[in-house]
């Protein structure tokens, strides 16, 4: 049965490192947990809020406490074993959406974070290269079946990405050697359609690859006929945050900025918007208005965590104009 | 406890033997149940075929597709004949919200998933190669099971190429660091496998490297 449990102000609910065994209600009090920021190393403190569950993560990953919970002022609290925990939440879905969202949030960003750390290293690897070198691979091995699949895949996200005719005479090439010796091959590729990406998702990919190869304007031309055909919907957001790179990029500033403008009052809430207002201020800046541009760089340190990289660049560039 | 997953039958899809299902670095937006037939999850790193893992029917792969559509890290290739339940975020919520067991299978899932990636992250941070490479080790010997807790020596059974991977650094220079370690004693090499003599050594190693990197 869970059971409630009083603490004492100043006392110590579980130490980081400590086995996880159960998970918590708080039901009153102040109740903080404290850990060190991995990327910074800086101590934090996080209060708990009423009814809010804690010590969940590490005691369903069945690893251990990656935080001291503290108790500031008299508390209680109802202790759950995994077990009784897993009971409750089957019964209440409501408990598992909300979960589900916080931990594909914080999943999202450390993968993030991973991949920035990655990027700067010297196996930098696109995926439009990686893709196509799989293909090779598997050609290469003599695993045609394998073989055709990559560079199918390939040449339906890049038709003219920089390895398509390459693509194209090696796709034969696995064709023909799957032809050989397994004739099934043909009929097993459909069996996979319902994976098959939409001609938007397409054509997005597609520009995504000229934005990748430096063709800036031909990718914009690319990006605003998405913006045109697709009207709302995912692409259209996507499409239009990488006009604005395009612009930028072809040094055509006046119209990034504008181009954000727009975008931002038609999607307050775009999942870029915080990089889109970045390229607003370093477009300023490329255009000699200083107090435009720190102005954004302001604003972006105001919206920004710190771990990310817009706000670490958004940081470099005030101290570059003297703020 | 066995779940109905009849209503989904919809979402249904089958793999022939060594199909690919999706493929590393191509862009995802679809999640897998694996119903029945085994699903091998493998990488190809520096010319060669990985194997990352082999997943039974009832588990779950293909999940960071929830999320952002990202490149996928690694391949899903059918070992079996395969039936899975193919979803993707449209109709995730109905999944999650018909069949609980799903969602809280889900959510441990994730809660391995973040605890990875933050070690594997913790690793990166690392400035001095070396550290990194010794790092790695300790990574995974905090996931290996031992016999006897007290023996200083630990066997791995990974690559140099492994070990580059998870320290974000070239199989060149992984090897390099690795030859030193050897010429060291502190590290043997053999074809199918990695011995660290003392991972204690390497555990205090890693530490001041650490705190020298915070303090400077």
């Amino acid at each position: 049965m869970p059971k409630a449990i009083n603490y004492k102000a100043n006392s110590i609910v579980y130490f980081r490192g400590d086995t996880s065994e159960n998970v918590y209600i708080l039901k009153s009090g102040k109740v903080s947990l404290n850990y060190n920021d991995i990327e910074t190393g800086q101590e934090m403190h996080d209060l708990i809020q009423t009814g809010e569950f804690f010590g969940v993560k590490s005691a369903l990953g069945k690893y251990p406490r990656e935080e001291t919970a503290v108790v500031l002022t008299n508390a209680t609290m109802i202790a759950f074993s995994v077990p009784e925990f897993e009971q409750i939440a089957l019964q209440n879905t409501r408990i598992i959406m909300k979960m589900l969202k916080v931990f594909s949030n914080q999943l999202r960003r450390i993968h993030k974070q991973v991949r920035n750390l990655l990027m700067t290293g010297a196996n930098t690897n696109d995926p439009e290269s990686g893709l196509f070198k799989i293909g090779q691979y598997y050609l290469k091995s003599r695993k045609f079946k394998q073989a055709v699949y990559a560079l199918r895949r390939y040449l339906t996200y890049y038709p003219s990405g920089k390895y398509a005719s390459e693509a194209s005479s090696l796709l034969e090439a696995a064709e023909n050697g799957t032809t050989g010796n397994m004739r099934n091959i043909s009929h097993a590729a459909p069996v996979q359609t319902g994976t098959q990406l939409t001609e938007v998702a397409k054509a997005y990919y597609n520009a995504v690859s000229l934005f990748s190869q430096e063709q800036y304007g031909e990718a914009l031309k690319e990006f605003q006929k998405i913006i045109k055909d697709s009207q709302g919907g995912e692409y259209e957001a996507k499409a239009q945050y990488e006009s604005g790179r395009c612009f930028f990029n072809l040094n055509k500033f006046d119209q990034c900025i504008k181009h954000y403008t727009m975008m931002i009052q038609k999607y307050p809430k775009h999942p870029d918007l915080v990089d889109a207002l970045f390229y607003v201020g370093n477009s300023y800046e490329r255009l000699n208005n200083k107090d435009k541009a720190t102005g954004f760089y302001k604003k972006i340190l105001s919206m920004a965590r710190e771990d990310m990289p817009v706000y670490r660049k958004s940081k470099k560039a005030l101290k570059k104009l003297g703020e | 406890m066995p779940l109905d997953l009849s209503m989904f039958e919809r979402f249904a899809v089958t793999y022939q033997p060594e199909d690919i299902i999706f493929c590393e670095h191509e862009p995802g937006d679809t999640f897998y149940l694996i119903q029945s037939g085994r699903v091998q999850i493998v990488k190809i790193i520096d010319e060669i075929e990985k194997n990352i893992d082999i997943l039974q029917p009832g588990e779950i792969f293909g999940e960071m597709a929830i999320l952002e559509e990202a490149p996928r890290s690694a391949s899903a290739v059918a070992l079996d004949q395969v039936k899975a339940l193919e979803f993707n975020r449209e109709n995730f919520e109905i999944l999650m919200k018909g069949t609980p067991q799903i969602a809280l299978k889900l959510l441990k899932l994730f809660t391995k998933r973040i605890y990875d990636q933050k070690r594997r992250f913790l690793i990166l941070t690392l400035n001095d190669e070396q550290a990194k490479v010794a790092d790695v080790f300790l990574m995974l010997s905090e996931t290996q099971h031992v016999d006897n807790p007290d023996e200083d020596e630990r066997e791995f059974k990974v690559a140099v190429d492994d070990i580059a991977h998870w320290a974000g650094i070239s199989p060149e220079r992984s090897r390099a660091v690795l030859n030193h370690f050897v010429s060291q004693r502190r590290v043997e090499i053999f074809p199918d496998r990695i011995v660290v003599k003392n991972i204690n050594d390497f555990a205090r190693f890693v530490k001041s490297k650490r705190r020298q990197q915070l303090s400077d």
